[in-house]
C-alpha cells in the first residue's frame, strides 16, 4: 500500500499525547495501523512525551511503599481484551482500531441515504463525546459532499479513491484539513469510495440544519 | 544487556555504577515474574512517577496511590510491552499518566488506552536488541529543556497537562494555528535525536 497523505505532525502529537477527541483518535489510529511511516513517526513522538514526563524530578516514596507493592504483586497476569480483539481484527479486512467498532466489516454497514450517490452511517462513540464518527460512501464519479464548514476534519479512505486539488487520495490516505481549506473531492469512476470521517459535533449539528433545509445538499 | 545508563538518565552520580536497562527488567518481569526486577523498577521509577503526579496536582496520598497502581500495572502488563513500541521508560510513564487521566475523568471519553493496547499486542520478541533507550530519553529530555520557551510550553501543556490543542490556545491566548505550528517546530528540532530509535 502506497500512502501519500498523512496526518499533520501536530495531529499525531495530539494523538500520542492522548488529547484527541475519540472520533479523531479512531481515524488516526486506523491510519496508523495502515501506515508504517506513521507508526515510526508516532514512536518518535511517544519518546518526546516520555522524555517530558521523565523530567519531573524525584519525590521520595513513603516507607513501606515497596513492601506494599510486592504484597500486591501476585502471580496473575492480566489477560486484557486485546487478545480477543486482535483475533476479531484478524478475521476482518479492516484495521484493528476500526474492526473493533465495526464487528461485521464494511459489508454489514447499515447505510442511510443522504443524497444522490451518497450514503452515510454513524459509528458509535462513547457517551458525552464531542464529535461525530461516520462512514461516508460516494458512488464513483460523484462529488463527495462537504462534510463540514469549519473545525478540524479528518477523512481516511478505506475503499476506492477520490481526487481534489491536493491530488489523488487512495486507500490509507488521510486528509487532515483545517477549517479554512476549500476543496471539492470527486470520487474516482468505478468502485464506490468509502471514507472514515471525524468531524466536530457542532458541525454535524449544523449539518443537520443544512440537511433539513436542503435535502439534496450536505449530509 | 547490562549497561551503565541509568546514571545519565537519572542525572544522579550517586547511584550504583552498574545498572540494568529498564527494558531488561521488564523482560524479566514478563518472562520470569521476577520480583527482584520489579523492586529495581520501583527504585528507578517510583520517585519519578510520584514527582510527576505531584506536578500534575495530585496530593501526597493520591500521588503515592497512583504510583503504586502504575507499578502494579507494569507488573501485570509486562508481557504486553514491546521494544518496538518505544522506550521502556516511555511506556511506564505513559501508563502512569493514563492512570491519572482515568482518575481525573472517570467517564474518560478517550479511547487512547484501548487503542494503545491494540497496538501493543505485537509479535515482536521482548528484549530484542535496541539502542540504549535511556540514553535517547536523556538526550531528548535535555533537548526539550533547550527548546525556545514558547515551543517547550506547548509541548509540556500537551504531554504533561493533557490539554487539547484548542485548550492550550485558550490557556496561553494564542490562535490554534500557532499552537500547531509551535508543536511542528518543536518536533523538527527534536527529530534528529530520535532517528536512531528502533
Amino acid at each position: 500500500m502506497t500512502i501519500a497523505f498523512h496526518p499533520d505532525i501536530s495531529t499525531l502529537m495530539a494523538f500520542s499525547a492522548g488529547t484527541l477527541e475519540e472520533p479523531y483518535a479512531v481515524v488516526v489510529a486506523t491510519h496508523v495501523a495502515m501506515c508504517e511511516a506513521c507508526r515510526e513517526q508516532k514512536k518518535r513522538i511517544d519518546t518526546i512525551g516520555g522524555a517530558v514526563l521523565a523530567s519531573a524530578g524525584e519525590a521520595a516514596m513513603s516507607p513501606g511503599a515497596l513492601d506494599r507493592l510486592l504484597a500486591r504483586a501476585d502471580d496473575s497476569i492480566e489477560l486484557t481484551r486485546e487478545t480477543s480483539r486482535s483475533k476479531a481484527a484478524a478475521d476482518s479486512r479492516l484495521p484493528a482500531p476500526l474492526a473493533s467498532r465495526l464487528a461485521g466489516g464494511l459489508e454489514s454497514v447499515r447505510w442511510r441515504w443522504s443524497g444522490p450517490g451518497v450514503s452515510v452511517a454513524d459509528l458509535p462513540v462513547s457517551p458525552g463525546v464531542d464529535g461525530r464518527l461516520m462512514l461516508l460512501r460516494v458512488a464513483g464519479g460523484r462529488p463527495v459532499p462537504e462534510h463540514s464548514h469549519g473545525g478540524q476534519e479528518l477523512t481516511l479512505i478505506l475503499q476506492g479513491a477520490y481526487q481534489d486539488r491536493f491530488g489523488r487520495f487512495g486507500v490509507g490516505d488521510i486528509a487532515d484539513h483545517d477549517e479554512d481549506v476549500e476543496h471539492q473531492p470527486i470520487a474516482e469512476a468505478g468502485q464506490d469510495c468509502i471514507c472514515l470521517v471525524a468531524v466536530d459535533a457542532r458541525l454535524s449539528f449544523r449539518n443537520r440544519v443544512i440537511r433539513a433545509l436542503q435535502p439534496f445538499f450536505g449530509l | 544487556m547490562y549497561a551503565v545508563t541509568m546514571e545519565e538518565f537519572e542525572g544522579n552520580p550517586d547511584r550504583t555504577a552498574v545498572s540494568i536497562e529498564p527494558i531488561e527488567l521488564i523482560r524479566r518481569v514478563a518472562e520470569a515474574r521476577d520480583r527482584e526486577a520489579l523492586t529495581r523498577l520501583f527504585q528507578l521509577f517510583a520517585p519519578r512517577i510520584k514527582s510527576m503526579m505531584l506536578r500534575l496536582g495530585a496530593d501526597q496520598a493520591q500521588a503515592e496511590d497512583l504510583t503504586q497502581e502504575a507499578l502494579l500495572t507494569v507488573w501485570r502488563k509486562a508481557h504486553l510491552y514491546s521494544p518496538e513500541k518505544g522506550a521502556a521508560s516511555t511506556w511506564i510513564f505513559t501508563i502512569a499518566r493514563n492512570l491519572r487521566i482515568d482518575l481525573v475523568r472517570r467517564h474518560s471519553s478517550k479511547p487512547w488506552v484501548d487503542l494503545d493496547d491494540v497496538e501493543l499486542a505485537s509479535d515482536a520478541p521482548l528484549g530484542s536488541d535496541t539502542v540504549e533507550q535511556s540514553q535517547i530519553i536523556a538526550r531528548v529530555a535535555k533537548a526539550i529543556e533547550h527548546l525556545p520557551v514558547d515551543q517547550r510550553k506547548v509541548v509540556e501543556l500537551s504531554f504533561v497537562q493533557d490539554l487539547a490543542h484548542s485548550e492550550i490556545a485558550e490557556r496561553i491566548g494564542i490562535p490554534l494555528g500557532t499552537v500547531k505550528s509551535r508543536l511542528r517546530l518543536a518536533y523538527e528540532r527534536l527529530r534528529p535525536l530520535l532517528e536512531d530509535l528502533h
